[in-house]
């Protein structure tokens, strides 16, 4: 069995098909007709630039405008006046067309793969297509056409290139491999949305594999077995129908609101990283964003981002969401993480130090950056403000009074900003669940965060395998606060959501039901999968289950009970 | 020849985009366009040239700009990167 990077689930099983790169070799020789070489250039470019707008109509069809851009940039790319005159002057100098554009090629691959930011690198990438695309063309290389791909193939290959994809026909091809390559890599959306099972990153696949090899292709664990026996065979082959039955059962969830068997309506939003992400929730059809992490504004950077970056990066989030719900948690560090920009002192005990909310009051210059950027990007959708970590009364009043200077300092300026913008908390303490009545006078919203929530109720660092065993959500302590929680948020009638990996977990979706939690935030890829398990439970089943669960004593006996509901 | 000391005001500099705006704008024009950056010269006509220059919010660059039309080239070049290519 071979491991890597699932990046798009399901089971794919058939036979290999070995994409070969050697093939663009070529021996440079000296030419004596520079002018004619020079035609034989240009009209392989004419060529590529043919080819490549069929590939970006095919792609504008099969999967959308914006990888299609993507096609479309290979063309500017091999137009560039400055890189076609290059060309043309090595040609001159007796340079042949394949050794004159492949040397120009490669500087520039050198110089975009150095580059310290990850957008030019990427670029490099661009630059390596037209580079095959152009020399295979010179070259009279017939490519192994995907489109003609039997059906059952699975693609492997080092590096799957957008304009493979843009030859691929999703019902030949059963799986996708390559060397390169995760979850965020153009590739890996695009096998996605076309629905191809894919890992990637997996290990000399292009060698372990041969052509014609049945290979099986785990997209969901990021496994692939080559040549298997007829028991693995067998086994996958039951995987793969449960999966595409599952898949069915789910799709039919798509589109719809979220809605109990009883009728109760509630959110389902998803929780982000970046604003890229904001498109994913919706291609998995979240409702909307209850968490937006905004720590990745301040990682790897050398200073700390302008107001108008950040800006930039919320209103993008807010933009692709259009009017949907955005839920900004302000900056959520603390002395366990090494952001570089910030300078964050090591601290004996940084769980319980100076981070997130605490960090942020103290460093106002930081904070009001942050949060006029978030206010700002108000003017573009439904943006509301999370405070992070917090403990008491006062942190919530400090927060939400910097929110009204800023907001009062905005329209002196004359800046667009959501007047009735709201501002809310997550309760992912024990003192905050302890004191939820109080702090739910004072906010608009709660969002329990149930991995720190957990970690901090039972004292337990889940990373420590000497005491993870105490790490779980289903402990009836961490039950109670939860409950008390949402129990206050009811009585107040402000929202209560939950955006820790309990609230996909389909044993804890029916006390969440029962305690009356009115938003679920979850990874995109749960969305449909947490849509189901809510519209099969009325609240009185809740509310009978939970019941019971209450009045068990032990975690392992909540879990049991919970295994038969 | 004429030119103009500018400071890029974008976030994310020259990057894809801009570039590429950037380039196809100055090709219109029959002078020769260059950008003088880090003590390198770069063809400013190339979406290529100027994505290898990495420059990025707050770097000092100079537009030149020699030849037929010039001044017309400089104002509107100079006019792009001073708005931030509009992001």
């Amino acid at each position: 069995m071979y491991k890597g990077i699932g990046v798009s689930e399901g089971i794919g099983i058939g036979k290999a098909l070995l994409i070969e790169e050697h093939s663009l070799e070529y021996t440079p020789k000296q030419v004596e007709d520079a002018a004619a070489e020079k035609t034989r250039f240009h009209d392989a470019v004419d060529v590529f630039c043919k080819n490549t707008q069929a590939q970006a109509d095919t792609l504008r069809k099969s999967v959308g405008e914006k990888e299609a851009e993507i096609m479309l940039g290979h063309i500017s790319i091999v137009q560039d006046p400055f890189l076609l005159g290059e060309v043309d002057k090595l040609i001159g100098e007796g340079q042949c067309a394949e050794a004159a554009f492949d040397s120009m090629c490669n500087m520039f691959i050198q110089i975009f793969s150095a580059a310290d930011d990850d957008v030019t690198k990427q670029r490099a990438a661009d630059v390596r297509d037209v580079r095959s695309g152009v020399l295979g063309i010179l070259l009279g290389i017939s490519e192994v056409k995907l489109s003609d791909a039997p059906a059952g193939t699975v693609i492997c290959v080092k590096e799957l290139t957008p304009s493979m994809i843009a030859e691929i026909n999703k019902e030949n091809i059963s799986g996708i491999l390559t060397e390169t390559g995760s979850t965020t890599s153009h590739s890996a959306i695009l096998a996605r949305v076309l629905e191809i099972p894919a890992v990637m990153s997996v290990q000399d696949i292009t060698k372990a594999a041969k052509n014609g090899d049945t290979v099986i292709v785990d997209g969901s664990k990021g496994t692939v077995i080559v040549s298997p026996d007829d028991e693995q065979l067998r086994c996958y082959n039951e995987k793969r129908e449960k999966f595409m039955q599952e898949k069915k059962e789910l799709e039919k969830f798509r589109g719809k609101p979220t809605v109990s068997a009883d009728g109760t309506v509630y959110e389902l939003v998803c929780n982000i990283g970046k604003p890229d992400d904001a498109a994913k929730a919706l291609e998995f059809d979240g409702e909307g964003v209850g968490l937006f992490r905004t720590e990745f504004l301040f990682m790897d950077k050398t200073s700390v981002p302008t107001e108008e970056e950040q800006f930039k990066e919320y209103k993008k989030a807010a933009m692709i969401l259009s009017g949907r719900p955005l839920i900004i948690r302000t900056l959520d560090i603390g002395g366990d993480k090494d952001i570089p920009c910030l300078g964050l002192a090591k601290e004996e005990n940084p769980f319980m130090g100076f981070r997130a909310i605490r960090y942020c009051l103290k460093n106002r210059d930081l904070f009001r950056i942050q949060l006029r950027a978030i206010l700002r990007a108000s003017a573009f959708g439904n943006v509301s403000i999370m405070f992070p970590l917090i403990t008491c009364v006062e942190e919530v009043r400090e927060g939400k009074a910097l929110v009204e200077e800023l907001k009062a300092e905005l329209k002196a300026e004359g800046i667009a900003y959501d007047e009735n913008i709201k501002v809310g908390i997550m309760t992912e303490t024990a003192a905050a669940g302890i004191i939820a009545d109080l702090l739910a006078k004072e906010s608009d919203f709660f969002s329990i965060g149930t991995n720190d929530l957990t970690g901090y109720t039972m004292a337990a660092d889940r990373g420590n395998s000497d005491v993870s065993y105490l790490y779980s959500a289903l402990q009836p302590s961490v039950l109670r606060m939860i409950r008390s929680i949402i129990t206050a948020a009811r009585e107040q009638n402000i929202p209560v959501g939950m955006c820790g990996e309990a609230a996909a977990d389909p044993m804890m979706i029916p006390l969440l039901i029962s305690f009356g939690l009115t938003e679920f935030s979850v990874s995109a890829p749960s969305v449909l999968r947490v849509r189901k398990c809510i519209s099969a439970w009325t609240k009185q089943k809740a509310d009978e289950a939970a019941d019971h669960v209450l009045s068990l004593a032990t975690e392992k006996e909540v879990r049991d009970y919970l295994k038969t509901v | 020849m004429v030119s103009k000391v500018l400071t890029v005001p974008n976030a994310q500099g020259f990057h894809m985009r801009p570039a590429s705006v950037f380039a196809g704008a100055m090709a219109k024009y029959p002078c020769n366009v260059f950008i003088n950056f880090n003590g390198n010269k770069y063809n400013a006509k190339s979406t290529l040239n100027l994505i290898a220059a990495c420059m990025k919010c707050g770097s000092e660059i100079e537009l030149v700009c020699d030849g037929d039309q010039e001044e017309a080239a400089l104002a509107e070049g100079a006019k792009m990167i001073e708005d931030g290519f509009g992001e």
